[in-house]
């Protein structure tokens, strides 16, 4: 009996030492990792809050641990910026532009992802080509394809809409698209939808083919139409896949510098918050309100993201 | 019988041909077509843009009117791009950054995928989640103070900070691996265990069970990261355009760019350079799209 125990302990102490050199061996793998990741994430983050509320220009950039501290001075200015600041419809300010432009993107592009999946998800001849041919405007370098649709947006009679336009008959001279305020942001909108509306298809058309298809069978018994079959099956189906990429891709877009960047250069009534805080940085050299701009950026997800998740944690529990 | 049937049964063919096409275009096939067709064309038609004019001359792009078919297969544009801008050193920029980036996040990732997905370890709920919160910070956000710090360290070890492609390369790192971690140990978990196990008994270390049962086993996944990486890496434009200064360190995005910003702007060489760019992404993406789609899927790629 005592032979018995005692070899239990050893074996045990030998299964402790043994989870301990397992998890030895996985922080030693995840390290690597870990170490990049927080060291130029999470740690920037951070600073970046000190950067905020600091003096930090090209003059004292090398020295920034000494730059002097300032409170609120800088989110002040950011919040009196006229590229801030809201001033009626015609000019929205940064702000304002950055939560109309990632909504109605962001819907925009759930809407033709659905459509897109759903033509997608019936078998026909060539699908498979189809699928990835859908996956192109994601899947191509931003660059590219935002200067090619800013060329056939061209003003010019020899731009490619202008002249479908002209020939149409549709409008009387050329029009500067990207160059009309209101126009303008409608067009990054659509643009954004152009580019990611493959990734909503794809992740709507996995869950598509997951749905059990005894529920439409049981639906045509009751005599359903296509409509009906579409709105009280696969609709709440969807609802789950529907509201994580809407989530995904309002962050997403919100945080998105590039597409307007590249488009309008933040011009005509089209400056979102990423953009602006370039600006503030790296065309103005004020560190620091780009740091407060973008501080009042990550304050807006937040906060959108807390309602976001009460409302559903609740609808959830109903 | 025989003999009658034979003209009435081609125009038989030609009546049924009509009636075939009337049967076949009921209202959904028809709206389906017509959905489609839209898709299909304001899918492909900005990439035919850009290639057919990458292929017109100066007086083609300067016409009153767009042309819509290049006279000829010129290569004006590639000549200009290649001579007078010397696009070929930003190709090797992009390549010097996009591989090792890939190369880089493969192994690392891997490492840590697999003590995600097979061993136990405290914090490892904490580090999960820490790494998903990568996802919520823009990266204009992480840049100015990524900016400053990186000024410090390489003030402080001597070594600059702008114009240097392994920074570069390091910035690309962190902004991948999350990803390619969590999609690496997605594909992890679905490996059945006892495969390894059965190597364990057999007498092998840990490491060589990853090595030789866990990775073959794994490559489709590896495949998929690796190219999700390069495809980062290769359109990268913000930070290329903030740390990058001296025109031949350019990557193809920030040359691209420059030469679109151009006083005479020259959209024919703009296109040119962004069909270089845009081929081997979109033939990569063909070749792998299979392994590709599911990776996109399973780790809800950023972007």
């Amino acid at each position: 009996m005592t032979a018995s125990s005692k070899a239990s302990r050893s074996s045990r102490r030998r299964w402790k030492s043994l989870e301990a050199r397992e998890a030895r061996l996985a922080w030693f793998l995840v390290l690597p990792t870990a170490l990049i990741v927080f060291g130029l994430v999470l740690f920037p983050a951070i600073f970046s809050v000190w950067i905020s509320f600091r003096d930090v220009g090209l003059n004292n950039l090398n020295d920034v641990f000494n730059a002097p501290f300032v409170g609120l001075q800088n989110y002040r200015n950011v919040l009196k910026d006229f590229a801030f600041k809201f001033q009626g419809l015609r000019s929205m300010g940064a702000a304002v532009n950055s939560v109309v432009y990632s909504l109605s993107a962001t819907i925009l592009t759930i809407v033709i992802g659905l459509i897109a999946s759903l033509l997608l998800n019936r078998p026909f001849r060539g699908r498979g080509v189809t699928r990835a041919i859908f996956l192109f405007p994601y899947v191509a370098p931003i660059v590219s394809v935002a200067f090619v649709w800013r060329w056939i947006l061209d003003p010019r009679p020899s731009g490619v809409l202008n002249d479908v336009l002209l020939k149409l008959g549709a409008i009387e001279s050329p029009k500067a698209y990207l160059a009309t305020r209101g126009l303008a942001l409608v067009l990054v909108i659509v643009f954004e939808a152009w580019r990611y509306f493959p990734f909503a298809m794809l992740m709507i058309l996995a869950r598509l083919q997951a749905v059990d298809k005894t529920l439409y069978e049981a639906a045509d018994v009751d005599g359903a139409n296509a409509w009906h079959k579409f709105w009280y099956v696969t609709i709440p189906e969807l609802r789950y896949v529907l509201g994580s990429v809407f989530l995904l891709r309002l962050i997403w877009t919100f945080n998105k510098f590039d597409d307007i960047f590249l488009l309008t250069g933040g011009g005509f009534g089209t400056n979102v918050l990423p953009v602006l805080t370039y600006q503030f940085s790296f065309k103005a050299f004020n560190f620091s309100k780009g740091a407060a701009n973008a501080m009042i950026l990550l304050a807006i997800l937040v906060v959108f993201l807390v309602a976001y998740v009460g409302v559903f944690m609740r609808n959830a529990e109903d | 019988m025989t003999g009658n049937s034979s003209p009435r049964a081609s125009s038989d063919d030609n009546l049924n041909l009509i009636e075939h096409l009337a049967r076949w275009i009921t209202w959904p096939r028809f709206v389906f077509s017509l959905i489609m067709m839209f898709f299909l064309t304001s899918i492909l038609f900005p990439f035919y843009w850009m290639a057919s004019s990458s292929f017109k001359t100066y007086a083609e792009i300067g016409a009153r009117e767009p042309v819509y078919i290049p006279g000829a297969l010129r290569w004006e544009a590639y000549k200009e791009l290649f001579d007078y801008w010397k696009f070929g050193a930003n190709i090797l920029n992009s390549m010097k950054v996009a591989i090792p980036t890939s190369i880089i996040a493969v192994i690392l990732s891997t490492l840590g995928a697999y003590a995600v997905a097979r061993l136990r370890f405290r914090g490892k709920e904490v580090l999960l989640n820490g790494i998903l919160l990568v996802y919520l910070f823009p990266g204009i956000l992480l840049i100015i103070p990524l900016f400053a710090m990186v000024a410090q360290i390489g003030a402080r070890l001597g070594f600059e900070v702008q114009d240097n492609l392994p920074v570069l390369v390091v910035t690309y790192l962190a902004q991948t691996l999350p990803v390619a971690l969590y999609m690496l140990a997605n594909y992890f978990r679905t490996i059945p265990k006892e495969i390894e196990q059965a190597g364990l008994i057999d007498g092998c270390s840990r490491l060589s069970v990853i090595w030789r049962i866990t990775l073959p086993l794994a490559i489709p996944a590896l495949v998929s990261v690796s190219i999700y990486t390069f495809m980062i890496a290769w359109n990268e434009f913000l930070y290329a355009l903030v740390f990058l200064n001296r025109r031949e360190l350019f990557t193809m995005p920030i040359k691209i760019s420059t030469i679109h910003n151009d006083p005479d702007p020259r959209p024919h060489v703009v296109m040119a350079a962004s069909t270089i760019m845009t081929l081997p992404v979109v033939i990569l993406f063909l070749a792998m799209e299979r392994f590709l789609t599911e990776g996109l899927t399973a780790g809800g790629v950023k972007g």
